[in-house]
């Protein structure tokens, strides 16, 4: 609208035209006012003028205590109210500044600087604040309510009958809960010091103190430490012992009249007191005392400003629904009540714990529950492990010993069927043993002088004496018992032990027997005897299988070696083989392809092979014949040998 | 003449085959050692007084196979059986086929020599009983058709009368062929003519 009218005024300026332009802007310009004064008067008739309050502080601005009430009385006065209100703080600033010289000032200051904005509530924060607008009531603002608050029974009731319409809720600021407490938390406590200051506010509360503190006088012996410089003061609770607690309301000037908010002189105390420190107000928590029986600062300014809403709908004072005194409760400062040592169980349900870290038990409760069911559980599972562990491994020892009493069967079972060729193994070398000695005999009776053939005979006869205590000697190691070995050993030796044992069986049978090793080193770890069985238990198989067939087929052929990195027991016959229906059961015990056979054998075999981490398989047309492979590993890695000379 | 006995030894043991050879020596007899049944087998047919001490189970073809190739051959030398297995069977078969014994190894050199004498004289009675076949039967061949006709009708028994009678000759020729038979057979008598008559039928069937 601008730019056109604008636009307007530029383009047309010709007389009428500059006369229509002037006409239009000066009508806008009225247009423009007359919304101004509406929207003015909108907002001044919807809206109720603002109530002035003046909030009258006994102490500093910054006193703790008048800033945790004003907290609470905001609360109470809430959003709604904080628009229609308008509030003035001011701060008498006592005790630094008193007297009545000071308040005449003080008086005239608050006359003319709220002369035209008269407050419609007062709410006097204090009974210094209290007492000095009763004074100056009649001559500041008359017949304005005034709502008092932080203002002890006991004074309200030493002032003259205040008038209906100066209401509030007094406060309990009694010290004898507190003094209480620290005398039932302390019960080896003696002695009882009380600390005041030397301002008039001090005195007060020294008086208060002096009239509490006599129904204990039978109990501890009370001192009071009353305006001293505070040096005096810390020097004193500093030489305190375990028999004595410690009760202040802090104060405001010293006996140097050095001053102080109050607490910071409790905090100082704190700091140098021996003995535990009890103090009145909530603002004393946390800088060390122990604890005490308080008004909440907040929970005043919370009353006062519950008073003051109910004013600033327009009850009239005197009809006011009084809220109860505001009461005392117990705060404690956990830290202190561990550093003191003091009996948990003492302290009450409700009181007001500060500073406790809550254990990590309780802030994580359900986590705690949660974790140690799952350490329960664990070591449950732990414990269900190591005894299972404990059943397998007996089961493992009983297997075990089971396994080698079986392989010992099948032993004796073998040596049984090879004692043909036992016996003729053994019988060789005897036969050649008589004979010679039957020789040499002839030889001496004929006479002359035959020594050097003697001789020879008895180096024969030596000779074969130890052939035969070989063929005893393995044999022996074939039937005796004999637990599972892990040592390394030559399969290739292994398998010569056992040759002629094989071989004379062999010829019993009218079979061809060969065996064929390797001409190399063939070392290995497991156990040599079960190899041996394992070896003489395929080749027994192989001359049973080979048992009918023609005689160019009558043949077991034995091959040792090394094929690769692992170790091969080959052992292949030309009987009729193993029809496919049979080889997948071959190796479980007792099935048996022969007539009155047991079944075990290959399934011992298969243990046996097993156990030394080897595989037993077979191969068969079912019509040729079979070979049985045995496969192991080679034990040669990370042994040491000696290298053999040359 | 007396070629003394050779014995054979075989048996694939090298100490025990020695151990035998060298007892047996001691003992006096001569004897000769083989490794296998073909080693044995190789050498001529041996006409010399002996026997064979013969391991059961050999390599190749078994002593029993040997005893039947022996048989074969006509080569009579008898066999005696050495076995370190005392395998019942194989005794029995063996025993049947004709050997002389079957010894358990080791074997005492008492029950040996024994063995082995009897062996021999077996060998030595079946060598003069072949001699003599062997002579009789060139005696015998030495006679004419005619000859050999009355000479078995006279070992028969019969008179010369039934001879002339069951041939169809004079009574005086059978006495002519009969004379000349009894020359050629060496016989003085009929007695000894029907004698050796009856030994020729018998060492024939033998």
């Amino acid at each position: 609208m601008h730019r056109s009218a604008l636009s307007i005024l530029n383009r047309r300026r010709r007389g009428s035209d500059l006369r229509a332009s002037r006409r239009f802007v000066r009508w806008t310009a009225a247009a423009m006012c007359l919304g101004l004064l509406a929207a003015t008067g909108e907002l001044a008739s919807s809206n109720p003028p603002l109530t002035n309050v003046l909030v009258l502080y006994s102490n500093g601005r910054l006193l703790p205590a008048n800033l945790e009430g004003d907290r609470g009385f905001r609360q109470a006065v809430g959003s709604l109210d904080a628009a229609r209100v308008a509030p003035s703080y001011e701060f008498l600033d006592a005790p630094r500044f008193s007297g009545p010289a000071f308040e005449s000032i003080y008086a005239a200051y608050l006359r003319d600087k709220y002369a035209s904005q008269a407050p419609q509530v007062i709410v006097a924060v204090g009974e210094d604040a209290l007492s000095f607008i009763v004074r100056h009531r009649d001559d500041l603002f008359p017949r304005i309510p005034i709502v008092h608050a932080g203002v002890g029974q006991s004074f309200l009731s030493s002032l003259a009958q205040l008038p209906a319409d100066i209401v509030g809720a007094p406060a309990d600021f009694s010290f004898e809960k507190t003094i209480e407490t620290a005398l039932n938390w302390h019960p080896n406590a003696r002695r009882l010091i009380i600390v005041t200051g030397a301002s008039r506010q001090d005195h007060a509360l020294e008086a208060q103190a002096r009239s509490e503190v006599t129904r204990f006088a039978n109990r501890v012996q009370v001192e009071f430490l009353t305006g001293l410089p505070t040096s005096a003061v810390l020097e004193a609770l500093s030489e305190l012992g375990s028999d004595a607690v410690v009760f202040t309301p802090g104060y405001f000037a010293d006996g140097d009249g050095r001053v102080f908010d109050p607490v910071q002189s409790v905090t100082a105390m704190a700091a140098a007191s021996n003995a535990p420190l009890y103090g009145p107000f909530t603002t004393f928590i946390g800088v060390g005392v122990v604890g005490g029986s308080m008004p909440s600062f907040e929970a005043i300014g919370r009353q006062a400003g519950e008073i003051f809403h109910q004013i600033l709908e327009g009850t009239d004072p005197g009809r006011l629904r009084l809220p109860r005194a505001v009461p005392q409760t117990l705060h404690v400062d956990w830290r202190q009540v561990r550093r003191w040592g003091i009996d948990e169980a003492k302290i009450p349900a409700d009181a007001v714990v500060h500073f406790k870290r809550p254990t990590l038990l309780e802030a994580y409760r359900t986590e705690a529950v949660l974790l140690s069911l799952l350490v329960v559980l664990q070591g449950a599972l732990i414990v269900g492990l190591l005894i299972e562990r404990r059943r397998r491994r007996s089961a493992e020892e009983t297997e075990r010993a089971q396994r080698d009493e079986l392989a010992r069967a099948s032993r004796l079972a073998m040596a049984g069927e090879l004692t043909g060729s036992i016996a003729h193994e053994i019988n060789q070398p005897l036969g050649a043993i008589l004979s010679n000695a039957d020789a040499a005999e002839l030889i001496l009776e004929s006479g002359g002088d035959r020594n050097g053939e003697l001789r020879n005979i008895l180096a024969d006869i030596r000779r074969d004496d130890l052939r035969a205590s070989e063929v005893v000697r393995s044999l022996r190691s074939l039937l005796a018992r004999h637990e599972l070995e892990h040592r390394p050993f030559d399969l290739g030796d292994a398998a010569r032990d056992v040759e002629s044992l094989l071989r004379a069986e062999a010829e019993e049978r009218g079979v061809t027997f060969t065996l064929a090793v390797e001409p190399i080193p063939l070392p290995m770890v497991g156990d040599r005897v079960h190899m041996q069985q394992v070896l003489i238990n395929l080749a027994l198989n192989g001359m049973d299988a080979v048992a009918g067939v023609p005689e160019d087929r009558r043949r077991v052929d034995v091959a040792v070696g090394k094929p690769g990195n692992g170790m091969a027991l080959v052992v292949r016959d030309r009987g009729h083989g193993i029809l496919p229906e049979h080889r997948p059961r071959l190796f479980e015990p007792f099935y048996s392809t022969k007539n009155g056979g047991m079944g075990l054998g290959l399934s011992i075999a298969r243990t046996l092979v097993e156990a030394q981490g080897g595989r037993i398989s077979v191969e068969s047309d079912g019509s040729t014949g079979s070979v049985f492979t045995v496969t192991l590993a080679a034990g040669d890695r990370g042994t040491r040998r000696v290298e053999e000379p040359a | 003449m007396n070629i003394p006995p050779l014995i054979h030894v075989v048996d694939d043991d090298d100490s025990l085959r020695t151990a035998l050879l060298r007892l047996l020596e001691s003992a006096g007899y001569e004897a000769r050692g083989y490794a296998s049944t073909g080693e044995f087998l190789l050498q001529p047919p041996l006409d010399r007084p002996g026997c064979v001490l013969l391991d059961l189970r050999l390599p190749g073809p078994s002593g029993l196979d040997l005893q039947d190739a022996l048989a074969h051959h006509g080569v009579g030398l008898p066999v005696i059986f050495l076995t370190g297995h005392g395998d019942v069977a194989s005794s029995v078969r063996a025993m049947k086929a004709g050997a002389v014994d079957f010894l358990a190894k080791p074997v005492e050199r008492q029950t040996l020599f024994e063995a082995i004498d009897r062996a021999l004289q077996l060998d030595a009675r079946a060598r003069t009983n072949r001699l003599e076949a062997e002579s009789l039967r060139e005696r015998f061949a030495s006679l004419t058709k005619r000859e050999r006709e009355v000479v078995d009708g006279i070992a028969a028994g019969q008179l010369n009368k039934q001879v002339a009678h069951e041939l169809g000759m004079a009574e005086r020729t059978v006495k002519l062929h009969r004379a000349h038979a009894m020359e050629k057979l060496g016989v003085t008598s009929a007695a000894e003519l029907g004698g050796l008559a009856e030994r020729f039928r018998r060492l024939s069937e033998e």
